[in-house]
């Protein structure tokens, strides 16, 4: 078994922010292909990758056999989030080719060992927490919507910065989006296909991968954009600019969140930010 | 008195703690965890060189509280919000009554905050009644999601709730002081939830609700709140670190405060002894929204603005005479001992 120096990532992903963490591998596994799985797990209070987040500890391949740690900013952060992101730790790692098993270790948690032992005992939340109140598919469904309505903030911005109007934006569907993989840039088609713009990419992405997540936007004939509760978005100034206003709110609740915990987590857990 | 560009500004300090978390009144390892939660939090914010060590974090004593504050902290008033925690902590963590040691030694400098927990029933009533004889308190400080026994905490909004806020109005406690955020077990969708300060400030109109942290991490649900109904404030605490280590982002965080809450409805509260005000008056006083924030949010972080905020807004609610208090401080127990008394004379006219 050796112990490697995570190698710099050849992939589109930035990897720097696991540097931290410690690995240990046997090359049985490719560890790019397990960092490309965990990148893909979020903190679901805070709709941010994990990776990004420093909260991943350590990896260990042993012939097959991964092991994923992970910290979180506070030993009281919820029980609920923390099993959300050990659960997608599990189904994330475990898909990846040559992986056997798939181990995940909570760590410092007030409830790190029911997690731990729980996630890895394939047990249900509810099971593990009798007394929690909600179900685990109902707080995700929440954090998944206002998530949802954070980032509509920034792909509504990048809409308007190319220089479409409410009521252009407002009845905006599916199929007048296309994403363009090959550079940063989306081709947006208003008024009936009379007219194409375009527009950055990245935000509109992210926005469109939670809205599906949702549920929100489904099928090509969906609407894209809508309010806090899910109402399709009005394309009156007045009411436009309301809603604007409001998913403005929510990335500045979730971002202002986001930079608590990060303080707290380097405090507690040594790692930095930039 | 804090001087911003020529001009007094006076502090009060509405988010102040004197507690014990010495090992010896430690009786349940949740004692343990929340100080050094607390502390973890302590250190995020805290600039390196003004951290403190663990044992001093520990229990600061009265002594030290006063020089912070008042000698070294720019602070004029502070107001007591005292944190039970009575499971974790065998005296308590940070009570009324040993908060009114130091209150009642100087009470020119200090407003005494109670508590109750509508889950008490008669006895809870009793021991309000009692805090409000003793210490003829103005606002209570709660904890809606304190878990106890079977139970995970209460609603504002419930029968029980309304019986205690009744008797607040009774008695002429006006000030309730919600703590929403971080939470002993969060475990439940609703453990962070505020929606239920709206129906009790709907209710009760008379009575002031002031939701501390300004409902971190559900900041956006509470400023919709605070936008429809007049009589919901919001405390800093916690967010006006963010000045030192984050500035940008407490100005997006200002912006979008003064946009939905209002600059009449903020309170500046360091949350000591988790921050110190020395460092902290200075950062929230030297913040600035840029021209491109102020275009963005429409409004002004102003210095009227900020003294409302640092001061003025939490003396309409506690009923306190700034001009009056100034007179009193030019001479009062503190003063004297500080040698203070100079700051509070008026500035000779030229």
């Amino acid at each position: 078994m050796a112990t490697t120096d995570p190698p710099d990532s050849p992939g589109s992903t930035n990897h720097s922010e696991i540097a931290h963490s410690s690995v240990t591998t046997d090359k049985s596994v490719d560890l790019d292909a397990i960092r490309d799985r965990l990148d893909h797990v979020h903190d679901p209070e805070l709709d941010r990758s994990i990776v990004e987040l420093q909260y991943v500890e350590a990896i260990e391949i042993d012939d097959g056999a991964v092991t994923v740690a992970f910290v979180l900013p506070t030993a009281w952060c919820s029980p609920a989030f923390a099993w959300m992101m050990a659960t997608g730790i599990r189904d994330e790692v475990e898909v990846v080719s040559g992986v056997t098993s798939v181990t995940v270790r909570l760590s410092d948690h007030m409830h790190g060992d029911e997690i731990t032992t729980g996630v890895n005992q394939r047990r249900s939340f509810d099971s593990v927490f009798e007394d929690a109140e909600d179900g685990i598919m109902a707080v995700q469904q929440k954090l998944d919507e206002k998530a949802r309505f954070a980032r509509q903030h920034s792909a509504i911005k990048a809409l308007q910065q190319g220089g479409l109007d409410p009521d252009q934006i407002a009845p905006l569907t599916r199929a007048d989006i296309e994403l363009d993989f090959s550079s940063d840039l989306a081709a947006v088609t208003v008024q009936d296909g009379a007219l194409t713009v375009t527009v950055a990419r990245d935000p509109l992405a992210e926005y469109l991968n939670k809205a599906r997540e949702t549920g929100l936007v489904a099928d090509e004939s969906d609407r894209l954009f809508a309010d806090r509760e899910g109402e399709p978005l009005a394309s009156d100034p007045e009411s436009f600019e309301s809603i604007v206003r409001d998913a403005r709110l929510a990335a500045a609740n979730i971002e202002g969140q986001g930079a608590i915990c990060e303080s707290l987590h380097e405090s507690r857990n040594g790692v930095h930010f930039d | 008195m804090y001087t911003h560009n020529g001009e007094d500004v006076f502090v009060i300090d509405g988010h102040i703690h004197l507690w014990d978390a010495t090992e010896e009144n430690i009786v349940h390892e949740g004692g343990e965890q929340f100080i050094q939660c607390f502390y973890d939090y302590h250190t995020a914010f805290t600039p390196e060189e003004e951290q403190w060590d663990m044992d001093t974090y520990r229990q600061y004593g009265a002594e030290r509280m006063i020089q912070d504050l008042f000698r070294d902290g720019y602070v004029d008033m502070g107001i007591f919000q005292p944190t039970y925690l009575t499971d974790f902590y065998d005296e308590g963590f940070n009570t009324t009554d040993q908060n009114a040691e130091l209150a009642e030694e100087y009470p020119e400098r200090f407003v005494l905050n109670g508590s109750f927990d509508p889950r008490d029933g008669d006895e809870g009533i009793a021991h309000l009644e009692r805090l409000k004889d003793d210490y003829d308190i103005q606002g209570v400080k709660l904890y809606t999601a304190e878990w106890r026994g079977d139970s995970k905490g209460w609603r504002l909004d419930s029968e029980e709730s309304f019986r205690f806020l009744e008797k607040c109005a009774e008695l002429g406690i006006e000030n309730i002081h919600a703590h929403k955020g971080p939470t002993i077990r969060p475990l439940n969708r609703d453990a962070f939830d505020v929606g239920d300060v709206d129906d009790a400030a709907t209710s009760f109109p008379d009575l002031n609700f002031i939701v501390e942290h300004v409902g971190f991490p559900r900041v956006d649900d509470f400023c919709h709140i605070a936008t429809q109904e007049t009589n919901v404030y919001g405390g800093l605490a916690v967010a006006a670190p963010f000045a030192q280590n984050r500035p940008r982002k407490f100005a997006e965080m200002m912006g979008e405060l003064l946009f939905w809450v209002g600059e009449d409805n903020l309170l500046f509260g360091s949350d000591y002894g988790i921050w110190e005000p020395d460092w902290l008056v200075p950062a929230v006083m030297n913040a600035e929204l840029t021209q491109e924030e102020r275009a963005e949010y429409g409004v002004e972080l102003s210095p009227d603005v900020k003294r409302k905020i640092m001061g003025e807004n939490a003396a309409q609610l506690y009923n306190i005479d700034i001009e009056e208090k100034k007179e009193q401080f030019r001479d009062d127990a503190i003063s004297q001992e500080f040698e203070l008394g100079d700051s509070y004379e008026e500035a000779s006219a030229d």
